[in-house]
């Protein structure tokens, strides 16, 4: 059984364009969190949002493909373009999977013409519809690399690319595939801006998770993949390993459709059960990138489980959501790339924004960057609707 | 090829021919008296507090009834981990709150029916009211939804062995899904015929949706329990995908019975008929669409009529059945052991 290794990333959000660029304004604390410009939406002005500020013209002329394309899928290219190039010509005769992951689909398109569509289909270009389907982002990207191996899309809300990099680390782990390019993608759209917002959890400021004045969480867009591979294609690649995928873990929250349970149980399973498939215990964990959206409910959970299972002795840890927003399907794939450039390059994030200290919590998150740290373990928290958790650990070679 | 070696327990279906609740699987013959085959619901109310129910779309309350059935045939009240595929997801919540956002300029809005619209809605509802904390997912990949549903339970087998897992598919159809699909022609317009089905007759296949959710463990329950045995699952045009087939039969054989994907249109009722001459000469065939219409995760449907032990327009007891599945490029070969 051959191990999961991470040889290569891939991510653009609304600090980066790439992992190089994410990884500088992560050093210079540089929020990604602003006025929304190119969604057109009534809350322009009231809601900030982390966008990449270019355009499905600008998006699509980086990987050459159709500016028709939804939002999510021109995102989900540009990451895999990224971590996949280096790679796709020495990767002959291995078997290559692609695991996606989002919430939204084609639904940034779909709801521009949905009222025409209503009226009369056939006004409507079909183009404009056909890639509603989360799947179908996915498909285009894989045909588009000539990725057909094993090519899924999980959606489970927040934690939905987290459980598309467990997937893959699965079917490394089983012999099943040598080479897997794990994460997800989501845009923006009206869609869900406006259904976060009826949940009253936005914050109109730039979000400070782990605060105790935190007031709600900020959405954001970007794509973020790890490539993985077995030690065959290791080989084969002339690659070399940054850090393995250790450890992994589902869990069931069984609470509520959208809130977290007060003690975190959910959380903790997944914490939890991801530690006892890497064999380690929560005392060898280096740094956690918490999920730490910064509405109330998640950070208080998460907060209590953290402190159950690190039982007085919690890590550094941090949330990267200041940065980037909550990039939703996309996140756990943002924030793998993160982790696996905390272990190479022994950083630690600061919690941007941070001011307050939790009252129900008796832990800190780190609030100055770190640098120069041995990180051997990292645990990375994805938690989500439909009380669905999911954490992942990324161990040093 | 995977050789999955799973076993299906028990089975929960709400289909176009009926459900295995209140009315009796496949005692109804399917309504082709308009362009789509829609679902013979059971009584809700047998199952759901109606309270809980009025908040539920179609989506939830057949994914809901259908695991509770599989479950009760199983005898469990909860399983250990679940594992849902749906490619369009919830439709009547996402369409529910699309229309109001637009009507109202994205103003008053209210936020069931968001909570609603997520993929993983019917997963989160069935693990909440089971009380079911383990490992929960929801494929939306297409026409493999529900086979990666399977495949996934299977790794979450070998990592936790013994543990007994729900697996499901659910679609549903709404108007405005039907009419997107009319206009992309991968779905009929016009009305047709249970037999014009069966003839192949077809200028786009009949739309259809439905549940169906499964017991799935290592180990054989009972003696009902059905072994899905090897699968095999790949998108590719016709040309490469006869070879993958041909391939699949060379590897998984004999069978003595094959039970065809084929939905009715003219060029797909031609290649399933190319396998069975071609590949699987003289085999008995049978076919399942003609009872619960075209839709990305009908291979689950077939996959619960042959637990029923239902071989429409067959007579006998068959042991190794080839099933082959093709939705919209998205191909499924199964070798299931009866």
């Amino acid at each position: 059984m051959s191990k999961a290794y991470v040889v290569h990333t891939g991510i653009i959000t609304s600090i980066g364009n790439d992992t190089a660029a994410c990884l500088q304004s992560l050093l210079e604390g540089k929020t990604g969190v602003g006025k929304a410009e190119i969604l057109k939406t009534h809350w322009q002005n009231e809601l900030p949002v982390a966008e990449v500020k270019l355009t499905n013209e600008e998006l699509a002329q980086k990987t050459g493909v159709s500016a028709d394309w939804p939002r999510t899928a021109l995102l989900s290219a540009i990451a895999v373009q990224e971590a996949w190039t280096p790679y796709k010509d020495k990767a002959a005769g291995l078997r290559t999977g692609l695991f996606s992951a989002n919430t939204v689909g084609g639904m940034d398109l779909t709801e521009n013409v949905y009222k025409d569509f209503i009226t009369d289909v056939h006004s409507v270009e079909l183009k404009k519809i056909i890639n509603h389907e989360c799947g179908a982002i996915t498909e285009i990207v894989a045909a588009h690399f000539g990725i057909y191996d094993f090519v899924t899309t999980i959606s489970t809300a927040c934690s939905s690319s987290a459980n598309s990099i467990m997937m893959a680390t699965q079917m490394i782990e089983a012999g099943m595939l040598d080479i897997a390019i794990a994460g997800g993608a989501d845009s923006m759209s009206r869609f869900t801006l406006n259904g976060f917002n009826t949940l009253m959890i936005l914050d109109k400021q730039p979000c400070q998770p782990f605060d105790n004045n935190r007031r709600g969480l900020n959405l954001g867009e970007g794509a973020g993949y790890v490539l993985l591979m077995s030690e065959k294609a290791i080989q084969q690649c002339n690659a070399k390993a940054i850090c393995t995928v250790s450890g992994y873990a589902n869990a069931n929250d069984a609470y509520h459709q959208t809130a977290s349970s007060p003690d975190g149980t959910g959380n903790k399973l997944a914490m939890g059960n991801a530690l006892k498939k890497a064999g380690l215990q929560p005392a060898d964990i280096s740094y956690i990138n918490l999920h730490g959206t910064g509405t109330a409910n998640n950070d208080s959970s998460e907060g209590k489980a953290v402190e159950a299972i690190f039982a007085g002795n919690v890590p550094m840890a941090s949330s990267t959501k200041g940065y980037t927003g909550h990039t939703l399907g996309a996140a756990g794939g943002v924030e793998a790339v993160f982790s696996t450039l905390s272990i190479r390059d022994g950083i630690v994030y600061p919690n941007l924004r941070w001011q307050t200290q939790m009252e129900d919590i008796n832990w800190q998150v780190v609030t100055d960057l770190k640098t120069g740290q041995n990180i051997r373990h990292v645990l990375s928290n994805s938690f989500g609707f439909g009380g669905n958790c999911s954490s992942l650990i990324f161990s040093a070679c | 090829m995977l050789n999955l070696n799973l076993y299906i327990n028990s089975a929960g279906i709400i289909s176009g021919a009926g459900n295995n609740m209140s009315d009796g699987f496949l005692q109804q013959v399917p309504d082709y008296s308009a362009y789509a085959l829609t679902t013979v619901e059971p009584d809700y109310k047998e199952y759901i507090p109606v309270m809980q129910l009025r908040r539920m779309s179609k989506a939830v309350r057949m994914g809901v009834v259908a695991s509770k059935t599989a479950m009760q045939q199983a005898g469990i009240e909860s399983p250990d981990a679940i594992s849902i595929g749906t490619a369009y997801g919830c439709l009547q919540d996402t369409e529910s709150f699309l229309g109001k956002m637009i009507d109202q300029d994205e103003q008053m809005l209210t936020p069931t029916a968001f909570i609603q619209s997520t993929h993983n809605t019917v997963a989160g509802q069935v693990a909440l009211l089971a009380g079911c904390n383990g490992h929960n997912l929801t494929y939306v990949h297409r026409g493999h939804s529900f086979e990666h549903a399977l495949i996934n339970a299977k790794l979450h087998m070998q990592q936790y062995p013994g543990s007994h897992m729900l697996v499901g598919a659910i679609e549903e159809q709404t108007p405005n899904s039907v009419k997107a699909l009319q206009y992309a022609g991968a779905v009929a317009k016009e009305n047709y015929t249970l037999e014009d089905v069966l003839a192949g007759k077809l200028s786009a296949p009949v739309c259809g949706e439905g549940a169906a959710f499964f017991s799935a463990t290592e180990q054989p329950l009972n003696k009902q329990s059905v072994k899905v045995s090897a699968l095999d699952v790949f998108k590719a045009d016709t040309t490469v995908a006869f070879e993958r087939i041909k391939q699949f039969v060379a590897q998984a054989g004999p069978f003595d019975v094959f039970l065809s994907g084929a939905n009715g249109e003219k060029t797909n009722h031609a290649f399933y008929q190319r396998i069975s001459t071609e590949l699987v000469t003289g085999l008995p065939v049978t076919s399942f669409k003609q009872l619960c219409g075209e839709y990305p995760v009908a291979s689950s449907f077939a996959l619960g009529m042959l637990w029923h032990r239902v071989y429409p327009g067959l007579q006998g007891n068959f042991k190794n059945v080839l099933l082959v599945n093709n939705h919209c490029d998205y191909y499924s070969c199964w070798k299931l052991e009866l």
